[in-house]
């Protein structure tokens, strides 16, 4: 095998992908990329048998090939080389020789037929959407996933097409995150219904951007797909019932209050600073044409901020993890936000007004 | 085929009784010592031969049975100690049940000797398994009684004694454990005629620590902390070690219920709940203690070897043992009023006059009342309002503010003089710091001589225990569910949930029984909201069962400061300024429980002159 690129055409690919790939691992392999060079294209493959992500590139190739080399060692050295100039691959027995001009390097390589293979993905509904769109959807849901929980299910996010809606669902168990596409989705099967885990979808923010760009999102029975421009990320799914979301969205009730998101933000931001620093509580204190924001610390120091809002909530204190919220408000984007609560142990529901493609519901704390 | 239906004859039914009471030698020594106690004796001699198996010899001083009465006395179920239910309803001598002498009878060659008190004769009487007929004995004041031949006629349990060695430790442990509980009493053991252990009575309490001495070596007295403290018809006396001596095993723990050795699950339990904050996973506490109470509210009839108890108030007991444990544990070392005591603990009513130095026994009592070196204003604030004890500390040192100011330049000579200077001074327990030693260990002077500190392990100590506190004012805090988490637990626990929903409520758990093997868990408490709740709530349920209450929340949420306490807390290599280093001796007299880290290991240690002079071999 052997290839020249320039610097910031091979630099591109590989930090995309070296994402995946941990920085410990038990199986050597796991730590290398996967590099295929053939047809005048360079692609670039890391996996953790989880996700998979494959980045393809044009290069010029001299004499096509297959080798694994260690990944983030690659990916230093291309960066730490001075802009602009080019760089010849060459695999010399079972060594991969790096050279510019004037640096030259050697890395090891593991035969590229032990590069683990996701299982091929079969049987994938194919949606084009706009990856704008999609990146949205997981920025309004993402946060609320689960990290590390015993109810594995909910260490990600639940993919579901309903019709022509196309919903996403993440909870931890306190509070939930649900975002509906700004756009119908067509084709494909009339009901799927899919978890994609964490780190698949942490990727995945990661290389989506906003833009009009088609993307194909491929959705399985065991796997996820996202094809975009050069490149493919693959993920496996998290096999299990996730809850009945629908159940814990609180039915409309007539407390509502709209607020100004800014201000309520900053007002949460500053009392969060006296808040206890192990669970965060706040209180939110509703009386006819006012709102207060109380916080409280183990060592009795107090913030209060009040805002100044109309209202139809009746006189109410109730208590919030302040960090819930504030990731719920931050995952909206309309200057003002609806909030609906009905009493002191029910949960509250946020909603952008007049809107509910998003929709966050928070647990209250008991405080 | 079947046998027929026939009445057993007595020797049997005695031999059957023998086998649920006499066990081995040491069963056989259990009960006649017992018999010679509860006659009152002030010396009990015990002989041995090949441990147990050849002859046991009790010789006591007691006030003897009278000559009619020596046949009745081998008699199956006959008994002078109680006489009616109501006696037995509030048993207050240590046998009751009238069958040891005819059991040990039935499986020995028994003699029994004796002189009663009242008697005129110059002489005893005595009678034997083989004939009895009293004969006159040379015995004098007392009974004595011998058994030889232990099992001789059941070669069965014969076969099932151990060595002699073996059985004789049996004995020996025995012995130990009814001499803990009777000090007025001295006791002579001799193995092969050759004396083993000989405990001379104690005639006042303040000896009472050199019979502990004798017989759980003098590791266990240096380390052990007195107390005595009585509270609504409960009084608990004894010592405890401090959690620096625990053991591996289990093998130091004596409790005495009304002079009576018992292990019993729910005292063991109580007792263990009481270190649970300062032992190390595993390793166990050590404790002689005696709890005396009304007879009548505790059952002992419910085993025959009386091991067990029943408590009428079992929660009660449970309570004052743990409350009293805890808080002689936790070393309130600054005298408050028992007012603020008691409110930190409402269930244990302090007595004035109970107090512990535990930091060092030298010095006299009364540490807080001597006006404290003054830096503490420099320590951090949240340790002012963290104890009402403390607060005394900083008041003083606003009184001496000018002191203060200039004890800030830092320097060792700087450090000395500040301590003089305070009005009236005397050295705070530990001391002023001299030095860091590789940024890990504080120097420190005190009266004793000189006192190393883990500065981490102790620092960590003070902001766990603030922590705490402080949680614990604020109240509980409890983050509700999105969806209710349904629980498969057995009946037994279904039927605890019911039961105890109430106060697992108080610690933000919210549990009901959702059908007849399932329970749904509606809120959690807010500190543990990222653990595994399904496992804690099956863990403490299964505690709920056995045990009737459970700290396995507070434990968590305990672990949970703990955690944050270490983050909290200077790391070892950071430079303390002498200021910093006062704060935090400071802060350590002032905080319960700081001469053992969060895991159990010691936070400082005294070399005192004396062992400091040895080192050097001054003065010899």
């Amino acid at each position: 095998m052997k290839f020249t690129m320039q610097r910031e055409a091979l630099l591109q690919p590989l930090s995309q992908v070296v994402g995946v790939v941990e920085r410990r691992q038990t199986l050597p392999i796991l730590a290398n990329f996967l590099l295929q060079a053939e047809d005048g294209n360079l692609s670039c493959t890391g996996t953790d048998m989880e996700v998979e992500l494959r980045s393809t590139h044009t290069a010029n190739v001299q004499q096509p090939g297959r080798i694994t080399v260690p990944a983030r060692k690659l990916v230093d050295i291309c960066r730490a080389l001075p802009d602009g100039c080019e760089i010849v691959l060459e695999q010399q027995d079972s060594q991969l020789l790096i050279n510019t001009k004037n640096s030259h390097f050697t890395l090891s390589t593991l035969p590229a037929d032990e590069f683990p293979d996701l299982e091929q993905a079969e049987n994938l509904q194919h949606y084009q959407i706009k990856e704008g769109d999609l990146h949205q959807l997981l920025e309004r849901t993402a946060f609320a996933m689960a990290n590390q929980d015993v109810r594995y299910y909910l260490n990600g996010l639940l993919l579901e097409k309903k019709g022509s809606l196309l919903r996403a669902v993440a909870t931890d168990g306190h509070r939930l995150a649900l975002a509906d596409l700004n756009e119908d989705v067509t084709g494909g099967q009339e009901e799927q219904q899919v978890i994609v885990p964490r780190k698949g979808i942490l990727e995945l923010l990661r290389l989506l951007e906003a833009g009009d760009d088609e993307i194909s999102l491929g959705i399985g029975s065991n796997h996820i797909q996202v094809a975009k421009s050069g490149l493919t990320l693959t993920s496996k799914l998290i096999d299990g019932r996730f809850p009945e979301y629908e159940a814990v969205i609180p039915p409309a009730n007539d407390n509502e209050i709209i607020i100004n998101r800014g201000r309520f933000r900053t007002a949460l931001q500053r009392a969060a600073i006296l808040s206890n620093e192990k669970f965060r509580g706040v209180r939110l204190e509703f009386s006819p044409d006012a709102v207060k924001i109380i916080a409280h610390n183990p060592q009795q120091e107090e913030a209060v901020e009040e805002l100044d809002v109309q209202h139809s909530v009746p006189t109410l204190s109730i208590g919030f993890n302040v960090t819930y919220l504030l990731e719920a408000l931050g995952a909206l984007s309309t200057e003002d936000v609806q909030l609906k609560l009905r009493d002191a142990n029910s949960s509250c529901l946020i909603v952008e007004p007049g809107s509910e493609r998003t929709r966050h519901v928070v647990m209250p704390l008991k405080l | 085929m079947s046998a027929s239906i026939q009445r057993l004859d007595q020797q049997l039914i005695n031999q059957i009784a023998a086998g649920e009471v006499i066990e081995r030698p040491a069963s056989v020594v259990k009960e006649l010592v017992e018999n010679s106690l509860d006659a009152g004796a002030s010396e009990i001699q015990v002989d041995i031969e090949r441990g147990g198996a050849r002859l046991i010899r009790v010789r006591d001083n007691g006030f003897g049975i009278a000559k009619a009465q020596l046949e009745l006395a081998l008699a199956p179920h006959a008994t002078s100690k109680i006489a009616n239910l109501d006696d037995l309803e509030a048993v207050a001598s240590l046998g009751f049940r009238g069958e040891a002498l005819a059991s040990i009878a039935s499986v020995s060659r028994l003699t029994l000797a004796s002189a009663a008190a009242d008697s005129d004769a110059a002489h005893g009487w005595q009678i034997s398994s083989d004939a009895m007929q009293p004969q006159p004995s040379p015995v004098s004041q007392g009974t004595l009684i011998e058994v030889q031949d232990l099992f001789y006629n059941t070669p069965a349990r014969r076969k099932f004694l151990r060595t002699e060695r073996t059985e004789f430790q049996h004995i020996d442990d025995l012995l130990k454990r009814l001499a803990l509980a009777r000090d007025a009493v001295s006791f002579r053991l001799t193995h092969n005629g050759k004396v083993i252990r000989q405990l001379p009575a104690l005639k006042s309490s303040g000896e009472k620590l050199s019979r502990i001495k004798l017989i759980c070596g003098s590791a266990f007295a240096d380390q052990a902390q007195h107390l005595d403290i009585a509270s609504s018809g409960l009084a608990l006396t004894g010592w405890v070690a401090r959690p620096a001596f625990s053991r591996q095993q289990a093998d130091m723990q004596y409790f005495f219920v009304n002079g009576r050795l018992v292990k019993d699950r729910l005292i063991a339990h109580a007792v263990r709940q009481a270190y649970r904050d300062v032992l190390y996973h595993g390793r166990q506490p050590a404790y002689v203690l005696h709890l005396t109470l009304d007879p009548a509210s505790v059952d002992v009839n419910v085993h025959p070897q009386k091991h067990e108890v029943r408590f009428r108030e079992q929660r009660q007991v449970r309570d004052f043992l743990f409350g009293v444990i805890h808080r002689e544990l936790a070393g309130q070392q600054v005298p408050v009023a028992g007012e603020s005591l008691q409110q930190q603990d409402g269930k244990v009513s302090l007595q004035v006059g109970y107090r512990q130095v535990p930091l060092s026994q030298g010095l006299s009592p009364g540490l807080g009342q001597r006006p404290s070196y003054s830096s503490s204003a420099h320590s951090p604030s949240a340790l002012a309002d963290a104890q009402a004890a403390y607060a005394y500390l900083a008041q003083s040192a606003q009184a001496s503010g000018q002191t203060a100011a200039h004890g800030s330049e830092p320097g060792l000579d700087n450090a000395d003089e500040g301590g003089r200077e305070a009005p009236g001074a005397e050295v705070p327990p530990l001391g002023y710091a001299l030095a860091q030693l590789h940024g890990i260990y504080l120097l420190a002077q005190n009266a004793e001589g000189l006192v190393l500190v883990d500065m981490h392990a102790a620092h960590e100590r003070v902001v766990y225990e603030q922590l705490k506190q402080t949680y614990a004012q604020q109240g509980v805090r409890s983050q509700r569910l999105l969806v209710p988490h349904s629980i498969n637990i057995s009946e037994r626990e279904a039927a605890a949930v019911e039961q105890h929903a109430e106060s697992l409520q108080r610690f933000g758990l919210q549990l009901e029984r959702s059908g007849p093997e399932a329970a749904l868990l509606r809120a959690v408490p807010a500190l543990l909201a990222k653990a595994d709740m399904e496992q804690l709530v099956r863990d403490l349920l299964s505690e709920l069962v056995a045990w009737g209450e459970s700290a396995l929340l507070s434990e968590h949420q305990d672990e949970m400061l703990s955690a944050m306490a270490c983050h909290g807390s200077v790391r070892a290599n950071r430079k303390l300024t002498t200021e910093e280093m006062h704060g935090l001796l400071r802060a350590m007299e002032a905080t319960e429980r700081s001469d053992q880290c969060n895991h159990g290991r010691p936070t400082w240690l005294q070399l005192d002159m004396p062992t400091l002079d040895k080192l050097f071999q001054r003065g010899r």
